[in-house]
């Protein structure tokens, strides 16, 4: 249900003949599905976001009767991850290959440019493990393929290419869109909207939903807000959006156009949610997916922004568990985890002091220090007996009263 | 400018190297016929840089096939062309007139 909402997935097209666009790319990847005595048992299709990739996979295997196993980015890709899941599918043949309707099984590992830290470990090694041992087809997509670590993987796999979908191609998929969902659009505004989404099918599709679903009319006035995406949108803004949001879309576009650092705006999210849903039920599954998006935003870490659009689908759809359910609320920001270590530095910087102070005496770690050390020191204080320790730790006055108020490390 | 059509097009003789090198990017030829073709593109910008050194001009342009009508065209009739990631290249497009006349993509399926 939640998916008919988006007309990405909505329009996705189900055969090859639909995937708008790099007809070559097409036909070379078909061509390698369909023949029996492939050269190479895996391929790489490579190219920006939004052309087609994904779609191609699934729609090819779909009209060619495959059944596709799938690793995308949100799984981990460790060593024993894809052992788990694609050790058993690619060793052997399924039963059903020898009825006429089905071919077997096809593993297709999403984004696999993405695969990286210490979550993935191994990974790119036991795929070619996989590869080399593979009973079935293995199909891989990638934004990057330039990257070092994906070189050993284009060696053993033949090469797609996909480009950026032409201009022209968007437009008239994007006036049949509008045909079918009744909107009268203006051609200006469609040819807006296919420059400015740079050959990408999906932002293309995003962008005329967002600015036409709601009043089935597109003018190219309307689309004047497409340039305007690099505005600067702050916290309370963001939040502000994001949080009355109607639409699963809707949450999306507010966060994929703020300027607030990723980290904090997931803990202020997650701050918020209380007071956003008061039915446990909802609540927990707006946490649920929170989680997933900090699983996402931990696999991006500083170079995988790709991966970008799944961290904010994730938490697009914590704000669209309930819309109908929004009532007005005072936001917390900014979030507390920054508020607490705001107000708690000068206590922080204090303890960190006197562990300095402990460990370089008894020759161990601020941490060993803070932990098996410091819980002594403070009982010694508290029993009057403590001069001769304080002087030995060299203590000021300041630090032996911080350590007699001390509750909790 | 050169506009080559992306089904079959003559090149002077080069030399062993050359001729190699052109297989490697993606070129095809056809013995019988004497005529090159495109038969891959993961590396096209670079094939068409080796093609238009060979033939000596600043830039080469493949004729567009429209998946609409299937005509070829070239991409000078294109009011997009100045922002096109892949201009002159040989692709599939939808030519100027299919475009105005909005000429539905499921006709061409």
């Amino acid at each position: 249900m939640r998916e008919d909402l988006l007309w990405v997935e909505k329009y996705r097209p189900k055969r090859i003949a639909d995937v708008i666009g790099n007809e070559e790319a097409k036909s070379a990847f078909t061509d390698w599905l369909k023949n029996k005595h492939r050269s190479k048992k895996a391929i790489l299709l490579y190219g920006p976001p939004g052309v087609g990739k994904t779609t191609l996979v699934n729609a090819a295997a779909h009209e060619f009767g495959f059944r596709v196993i799938e690793m995308n980015a949100s799984d981990a890709r460790s060593e024993k991850a894809i052992c788990k899941v694609a050790g058993p599918a690619t060793a052997f043949v399924a039963l059903d290959t020898f009825s006429s309707e089905s071919k077997g099984n096809v593993l297709f590992m999403d984004e696999v440019d993405g695969i990286a830290g210490n979550e993935d470990r191994g990974g790119v090694s036991t795929i070619l493990r996989l590869i080399e041992e593979s009973r079935i087809p293995v199909i891989m997509a990638a934004n990057d393929p330039d990257i070092d670590k994906l070189r050993p993987l284009k060696k053993v796999s033949a090469l797609v290419r996909f480009h950026q979908v032409r201009i022209p191609l968007i437009i008239a998929m994007l006036q049949e869109i509008c045909q079918k969902e009744h909107i009268e659009a203006e051609f200006e505004a469609l040819e807006r909207i296919a420059e400015n989404s740079q050959g990408d099918v999906r932002s293309a599709i995003n962008d005329l939903q967002s600015l036409a679903e709601a009043s089935r009319k597109l003018t190219l006035q309307d689309t004047v807000g497409l340039s305007a995406r690099n505005k600067d949108v702050g916290m309370d803004e963001t939040l502000g959006g994001y949080f009355s949001a109607k639409s699963l879309l809707e949450a999306s576009m507010r966060l994929s156009r703020s300027s607030v650092d990723y980290d904090e705006l997931l803990m202020a999210i997650g701050d918020n949610l209380p007071l956003r849903y008061r039915d446990p039920a909802e609540l927990a599954e707006a946490y649920d997916f929170v989680s997933q998006a900090d699983v996402f935003r931990g696999r991006i870490g500083t170079e995988n922004w790709h991966l970008l659009r799944y961290f904010f689908n994730s938490l697009a759809m914590a704000a669209a568990v309930s819309p109908g359910s929004y009532q007005p609320f005072s936001l917390i920001s900014p979030p507390i985890r920054v508020i607490t270590l705001f107000w708690t530095k000068g206590r922080r910087t204090m303890l960190n002091n006197i562990c300095g102070k402990i460990g370089q005496r008894c020759h161990v770690s601020r941490a060993t220090a803070k932990t098996d050390v410091v819980p002594y020191v403070k009982a010694m204080l508290s029993r009057r007996k403590a001069d001769e320790i304080v002087s030995w730790l060299e203590l000021d006055n300041e630090e032996v009263e911080f350590l007699g108020k001390l509750n909790r490390l | 400018m050169v506009v080559l059509n992306k089904q079959g097009f003559k090149l002077p003789r080069v030399e062993k190297d050359k001729f190699i090198l052109l297989l490697r990017l993606g070129l095809e030829y056809d013995r019988a016929k004497g005529t090159f073709c495109v038969g891959s593109y993961n590396n096209i910008e670079r094939l068409t840089n080796t093609i238009a050194e060979i033939l000596g001009e600043d830039e080469v342009a493949f004729s567009q096939t429209c998946i609409h009508c299937g005509k070829d065209f070239a991409c000078s009739e294109c009011k997009y062309a100045e922002s096109c990631a892949t201009r002159n290249l040989p692709f599939h497009c939808v030519c100027p007139r299919c475009l105005k006349s909005g000429g539905k993509l499921e006709d061409t399926r």
